[in-house]
């Protein structure tokens, strides 16, 4: 029985792993020895054949007792068989290493560590951030006081969701019987609904945002961050540390919004013919699609294109639309609506919000004119999209005509993206959108 | 002073299934066999409800038809009995190479959990282990459940602590086999509390307590990709 621990006097066999007769290479597990709640895999030293099993599953020995035998021949097992039963402890026979290790089947022994002790980071732990409501007072947010009066709610018999135990107006809602809202996707952030309006001109608030802008807290509140906020402000915090810079370009949409128009019918979003547009330039672009690492350009090996998708209780996520140059337009809307609805119940997986290579940010449905965007980790640009807006515009010949344009800002890593490069690819994605969206339904 | 120790940081924002969170964990694992220089990882996530029963548990202490889960059950290569896993609740997984941190299995189940005792400290909280049951308690109460498996001194598996998760999908178990404890979890003693304030105090425990310098994946150590 193998010592897993200087503390560990004894060890249960939860598992052999190997039958008497099996071969048994060198560094195979050969049985799972628990001890207190943890498991090891013991392994073989030398190759040979595992002859005879002393203790078997579920058997509890002290440290040090021979619990099975290992012979180096095939031919020696049946020796071994023979007179193991009779003579548990006498493993010298034909124990391949019978001077050092009292079991012939023990752990790698711990090898003496390497390195130097664990270094003790200095760092300091936060003050406490949280302490129970003090002295049975009761805390509750204006609001609260006012809807539990409203509902005929006890205040005293509430335990407060905010901060330091304080009962906010959620908890007064909870116990009155109201649903809590369930955390769902903020309707005003248009690519994440499915039934998106063309990212028309809404700046006169004729669209759907909502009246009140929205809020976490109440005036006087400190609300912590939930786990999808915090993960942001990681992301946001580490963009600090990468050269940006913001390349801006204007393009016209009329024939994007109307091709939008014949083709909404059959489900397909403005979100999903943004994301196609940027896929397939991308595609002709891989210093856009590229990003930085330590040990050089990172060209990835497909077009991810993520966009990002506020929650409705705080924080976003950035669903990713994979192969969007491949996929085919109807199915880019589909896995859209999919996604979206996904994110609502958090059931996204990893690898469905953190594969993009390229993100698309979208404001357009507030009426937007312009705005940039903080890249994402492990990401090289971002495209922020702004609203589509008729605009008097000139043309070359000199004539005068009303279109509508839209304004996208493009935020770059310039270790790896050049002002050549973003220049470039939003000048093709401008050529796209204005002279052949009809070409994203191929 | 020595430099910390290299080693991947992943904290996915949304509940990561079990069973996917298993598979990474092995993977990291294989990665640190195969490379026994490479860098530890730390995982800091949370699962959607689960129950996971230890490779020797009993299924006695399950009050529910192990063919008929209330939530998806998971026999796995740890030591240790049942346990469940829910939202709400944060589950720390390091992958760690156990010869640079000791080589003794018992001393690391007393690091994870000096790990916790540390995060209830800074919350004002003074957490208890009990003799010969591997854990945090709050009062006679469990609040942080620990169960490890090893390959060649890799660790695999680790700890979860009940941060704001609802405890009744517990009734349907016996935690860790032991009758007549009862379980808790931090927001019944820090009101307001939130596991992403708790996520952050652990991640700080585990980085001190192990000497670990936690850096993001690069894009190549991300498991899914």
């Amino acid at each position: 029985m193998p010592a897993l621990s200087s503390t560990m006097t004894e060890g249960k066999i939860v598992e052999w792993l190997k039958k008497p007769g099996d071969r048994v290479e060198r560094g195979e597990s050969v049985l799972v020895v628990e001890s207190d709640k943890a498991d090891m895999d013991v392994e073989a030293f030398q190759e040979g054949f595992l002859a005879s099993v002393l203790l078997p599953s579920g058997g509890t020995a002290p440290v040090g007792e021979t619990i099975g035998l290992i012979v180096e021949t095939e031919a020696e097992i049946a020796a071994v068989q023979a007179s193991a039963p009779a003579a548990p402890a006498m493993a010298a026979p034909v124990a391949p290493a019978p001077a050092e290790a009292p079991a012939p089947v023990a752990a790698a022994a711990p090898a003496a560590a390497s390195a130097a002790p664990p270094a003790a980071v200095v760092m300091a732990v936060p003050a406490p951030v949280v302490t129970p409501v003090a002295g049975g007072r009761l805390v509750a947010t204006p609001r609260a006081r006012k809807l539990a009066a409203q509902l005929g709610v006890a205040l005293e018999s509430l335990r407060g969701s905010g901060p330091h135990g304080r009962i906010q107006a959620e908890d007064v809602e909870r116990a009155a019987g109201q649903a809590a809202s369930l955390p769902r996707v903020a309707e005003g952030t248009a690519p994440a609904v499915s039934a998106m309006p063309a990212p028309a001109g809404s700046a006169n608030g004729s669209a759907a945002p909502a009246a009140v802008g929205k809020t976490f807290g109440n005036p006087g509140d400190t609300v912590a961050f939930n786990t999808l906020q915090a993960a942001v402000n990681r992301n946001m915090l580490a963009s600090l540390a990468v050269p940006c810079f913001h390349v801006g370009y204007t393009i016209s949409t009329d024939r994007l919004d109307a091709f939008a128009k014949t083709v909404k019918s059959k489900g397909v979003t403005m979100t999903a013919l943004l994301a196609k547009a940027v896929g397939v330039v991308l595609a002709r672009h891989p210093q856009v699609n590229a990003s930085f690492s330590e040990a050089g350009m990172v060209y990835p090996p497909a077009i991810n294109v993520a966009v990002a998708v506020a929650m409705d209780d705080g924080g976003l996520i950035t669903p990713v639309l994979a192969a969007a140059d491949r996929t085919d337009l109807y199915s880019l809307s589909r896995s859209w609506a999919d996604l979206v609805a996904r994110s609502r119940s958090k059931q996204l997986k990893p690898e469905e919000y953190s594969t993009g290579t390229f993100t698309l940010s979208n404001l357009g449905m507030y009426g937007v004119d312009r705005f940039d965007a903080i890249l994402p980790p492990g990401t090289g640009a971002i495209l922020a999209v702004a609203a589509s807006r008729p605009a008097v515009v000139a043309g070359k010949d000199g004539s005068i005509a009303v279109k509508r344009q839209m304004q996208v800002n493009l935020t770059a890593d310039h270790r790896v993206i050049y002002g050549t490069h973003a220049a470039a690819f939003l000048k093709d994605l401008a050529q796209l959108i204005e002279t052949a969206p009809e070409s994203l339904a191929l | 002073m020595t430099s910390a120790l290299d080693a991947i940081l992943f904290e996915p924002p949304l509940p990561v299934p079990f069973d996917q969170a298993w598979a990474w964990q092995r993977q990291l694992q294989a990665r640190l066999l195969r490379d026994p220089d490479g860098p530890e990882a730390l995982l800091l996530l949370q699962h959607p409800p689960c129950y996971t029963l230890g490779r020797g548990a009993s299924e006695g202490f399950l009050r529910f038809d192990p063919a008929d889960p209330p939530a998806p059950l998971f026999r796995i290569d740890r030591g240790g009995e049942v346990t469940h896993h829910l939202p709400g609740q944060l589950v720390a997984y390091p992958v760690l190479a156990l010869q640079r941190h000791g080589g003794d299995l018992h001393l690391y189940l007393r690091d994870l959990e000096g790990a916790v005792l540390e995060v209830l400290a800074a919350l004002g909280l003074q957490g208890e282990r009990q003799k010969g049951l591997t854990g945090v308690w709050l009062e006679g109460r469990k609040v942080a459940a620990i169960g490890v498996s090893a390959r060649r001194w890799i660790s695999q598996h680790g700890l979860a602590l009940n941060v704001t998760c609802p405890l009744e999908g517990f009734s349907a178990i016996v935690p860790c086999g032991l009758r007549g404890h009862g379980v808790t979890r931090l927001s019944d003693w820090c009101p307001g509390i939130t596991t992403a304030m708790v996520q952050i105090l652990l991640c700080q425990a585990l980085a001190r307590r192990f000497g670990l310098g936690l850096r993001p994946p690069k894009p190549t150590e991300l498991p899914w990709r």
